[in-house]
């Protein structure tokens, strides 16, 4: 069953339509890619999760109730505008908000000694929190949101601002969450990191949620319409294949190239004019899969 | 509106505070600086802004006035006699500062004036000086030409000085009106300096949240209003705290005022016994500490937490609309011109404590925590008043408390934009 569920959610600003009939789902052990623009109404639809705004119509389910201060406690939710105080201790400030978020105090030591030694801030407990760099602190807030131990873990856009060792722990640690069966909302504008990390996706475009699924799913909606090709000898073969009808040349170097197929195309017959020549030894010829991106981009634009 | 998480909330923002250094340096230095601030207030007020001494020149035309008033003349700045056809040109060449003409026919006509012609900056003190001591002159000329006797001069120069002694059902309380007048300015203006002191560490609590965005995790953990209530009793306990401290050093200096004042007044000079008690000798010494009963301290604290928590409320709305202290200026004058408007009133409220305006001035909730102080300290005030003022002032906090958490929850993820008054009054019709 779906630990969190949006029906319809719209929440208006004006005349701005925020986020307009937002419905999808999460489920608890899987990550949920959450995509989208600047703009298209990700950190409204959170917020509205959150419970920091209401939504003016539709509703948000957590564990199958309407989401209220009671669902704030079971979520954790790092907001992509970092803030943490500046005068006080990173201590001190970790025990404050697990505290907001009903830890004891004698749980949330220990859980603070844990993650700062698994972060590596260990030796930073004492120090004023606008001592820190920027890439300590982000780790430091990425620490106040799984204190609780929250069911429901939200990301925004958890990475940036992150060096690439410090990505690839964050990476791990998110992998584990997931592992303890923890549901995880990750929104994000990076395609590559939803694509690696990601086992569902919801993408958002104005306001309007315009693609859901599970990522094997979406993908597969999507045809394979590029042909990559890597050969050994007579690479005038390429200009002879982009001359025929609803072929076009991506991509071409040396002896590899990247072609973009029209539905009525074959390319089966492709393949079988490669072969023709027996001097010519083929390589590779692989009919590639969308990448999320390009389907982002796609689905984005057809709904402008 | 107390929740357990408004108490987290409240200990956090009262523990973080009260251990920093900034609060133990003033809470130690605050009553030097008030000392030192009224100290200015009056010097300000004792002298003139004429500063350095000038020198004025006297042109008699009457013939009699000139050696009188030159006689009475007592004063920082100095009078000579001047001749009339050149003294105009040496007050331009900058001899004289200025001059002084009395006409022949003032002695007869009182329509006719004395003129003060002054150089540069006309210099109000001179002129008052100049005038006191001519009518002196002119009246002494006038007595001494009828041949009256000197003792007429006496009759004229008697003065009445009235004794004020308030009566209340506890028995009289002798004690100037000067004593009374002065425990209500200080207790007026200590009012307003604490309300407004810490109605401002409550707003830039309430920026330092939103211009750093830690505002959004706190509210992803409570509600806005948790937040607003906690903030603003953390912050008030606090006050309450640093007052208290207050408190315990003006007593610590009454108590050893005396012996301190024993070092430089000689008990053998005053007539006193050489184990005379700490209040004898601050009386010999001419220091009256004014007493201050134990009930005007409650009243105070009273009308402190009733003002404090309606105006709190107010300043961290303003704080949570803005994201630097700059942008709230503009929207900070409204908030504390009733404040303003209440040190305003604070000399007429002691001049007359049970005049309607003043019994108005301290039913308003916005002016009440000053003025009720005020008029405690000075007058009898009937209980039911005060009751009744307490109860507006509680409205009149849970009312601004309410509005407040609702601008508090629409403000608080705003950014990017200057927000006016218009657009509050905006938010509350679309809501």
């Amino acid at each position: 069953m779906a630990l969190l569920k949006l029906e319809n959610a719209t929440k208006r600003y004006g005349k701005l339509t925020a986020a307009n009939q937002v419905s999808f789902e999460a489920h608890p052990g899987r990550i949920l890619g959450f995509l989208g623009p600047n703009g298209a109404g990700k950190t409204t639809t959170i917020r509205m999760i959150a419970h920091i705004t209401a939504p003016d119509e539709g509703n948000i389910f957590f564990d199958g109730r309407p989401v209220g201060a009671w669902s704030q406690q079971q979520m954790g939710y790092l907001p992509e505008e970092r803030g943490l105080y500046k005068k006080l201790k990173v201590g001190d400030q970790l025990r404050y908000l697990a505290q907001l978020k009903g830890v004891s105090a004698a749980d949330s030591k220990s859980r603070i000694s844990y993650w700062l030694d698994r972060m590596g801030l260990t030796d930073w407990a004492g120090a004023k929190t606008q001592d820190l760099s920027k890439g300590m602190q982000q780790k430091m807030q990425f620490i106040a949101t799984v204190l609780a131990e929250p069911r429901l873990v939200i990301l925004d856009e958890p990475f940036s601002g992150l060096d690439p060792v410090n990505s690839e722990l964050l990476r791990t640690i998110i992998a584990e969450l997931k592992d303890e069966g923890r549901t995880i909302l990750f929104a994000s504008h990076r395609m590559e990191q939803v694509e690696q990390l990601c086992d569902d996706i919801c993408l958002v475009a104005k306001g309007r949620v315009v693609l859901t699924g599970t990522l094997r799913e979406v993908k597969r909606r999507y045809s394979r319409d590029k042909l990559a090709l890597e050969f050994e000898g007579g690479s005038d073969i390429v200009s002879q294949i982009t001359a025929s009808a609803g072929v076009k040349l991506l991509e071409h170097k040396n002896d590899c190239c990247v072609l973009q197929l029209s539905p009525q195309v074959d390319a089966m017959a492709i393949l079988d004019q490669l072969r023709a020549d027996p001097n010519r030894k083929l390589l590779r010829f692989e009919l590639l899969e969308p990448t999320l991106t390009e389907i982002f981009i796609k689905t984005v634009d057809d709904t402008a | 509106m107390v929740s357990p998480k408004t108490l987290i909330i409240a200990r956090s923002e009262f523990m973080r505070r009260v251990t920093s250094r900034k609060f133990v340096i003033l809470t130690l230095l605050g009553p030097l600086l008030i000392v030192a601030f009224l100290t200015v207030v009056v010097l300000i007020a004792a002298t003139t802004i004429d500063g350095d001494s000038r020198t004025i020149a006297l042109v008699d035309e009457t013939g009699v006035l000139s050696t009188r008033v030159l006689a009475l003349w007592t004063s920082d700045h100095v009078l000579v006699e001047a001749d009339g056809s050149t003294v105009r040109q040496d007050v331009l060449d900058g001899r004289y500062d200025g001059y002084m003409l009395l006409p022949a026919e003032m002695i007869d006509d009182p329509s006719v004036r004395p003129q003060y012609f002054a150089g540069e900056g006309g210099g109000l003190n001179i002129q008052v000086q100049l005038e006191g001591r001519v009518e002196r002159a002119l009246e002494d000329y006038l007595l001494e030409r009828q041949n009256v006797s000197p003792s007429v001069r006496d009759i004229l120069d008697r003065n009445v000085n009235v004794d004020a002694v308030m009566l209340s059902s506890e028995g009289e309380e002798a004690g100037s009106t000067f004593s009374y007048s002065a425990i209500g300015y200080l207790m007026g203006m200590l009012m307003y300096i604490t309300m407004l002191l810490y109605g401002t560490v409550v707003m830039y609590g309430a920026i330092e949240e939103k211009s750093t965005r830690v505002v959004e995790i706190i509210v992803s953990s409570v509600r806005p209003s948790e937040l607003l209530m906690g903030k603003i009793l953390g912050i008030g306990t606090m006050g309450l705290v640093q007052m208290l401290i207050w408190t315990l050093m003006i007593v610590a200096v009454q108590m050893f005022a005396g012996v301190v004042a024993g070092f430089f007044v000689d008990p053998a000079a005053t007539g006193l016994a050489a184990d005379a008690s700490a209040d004898d000798v601050l009386a010999a010494a001419g220091i009256r500490l004014p007493d201050i009963s134990p009930m005007l301290i409650v009243w105070f604290l009273l009308y402190f937490l009733g003002g404090y928590l309606l105006y709190a409320s107010i300043f961290a709305a303003v704080g949570i609309l803005v994201e630097s202290p700059q942008d709230a200026q503009s929207l900070m004058l409204p908030v504390i011109l009733p404040i303003i408007v209440s040190i305003m009133f604070l000399g007429p409220v002691i001049e007359s404590p049970q005049s309607s305006l003043a019994v108005a001035l301290s039913m308003v909730p916005f002016t009440s925590p000053v003025l009720m102080v005020v008029r405690l300290a000075v007058t009898n005030v009937l209980w039911w008043e005060v009751l009744l003022s307490l109860a507006l002032l509680g409205g009149g906090f849970l009312g601004s408390v309410w509005l407040s958490a609702r601008i508090y929850r629409t403000g608080l993820l705003m950014y990017g934009k200057k927000i006016n008054l218009l657009d509050v009054v905006r938010w509350f019709r679309y809501s």
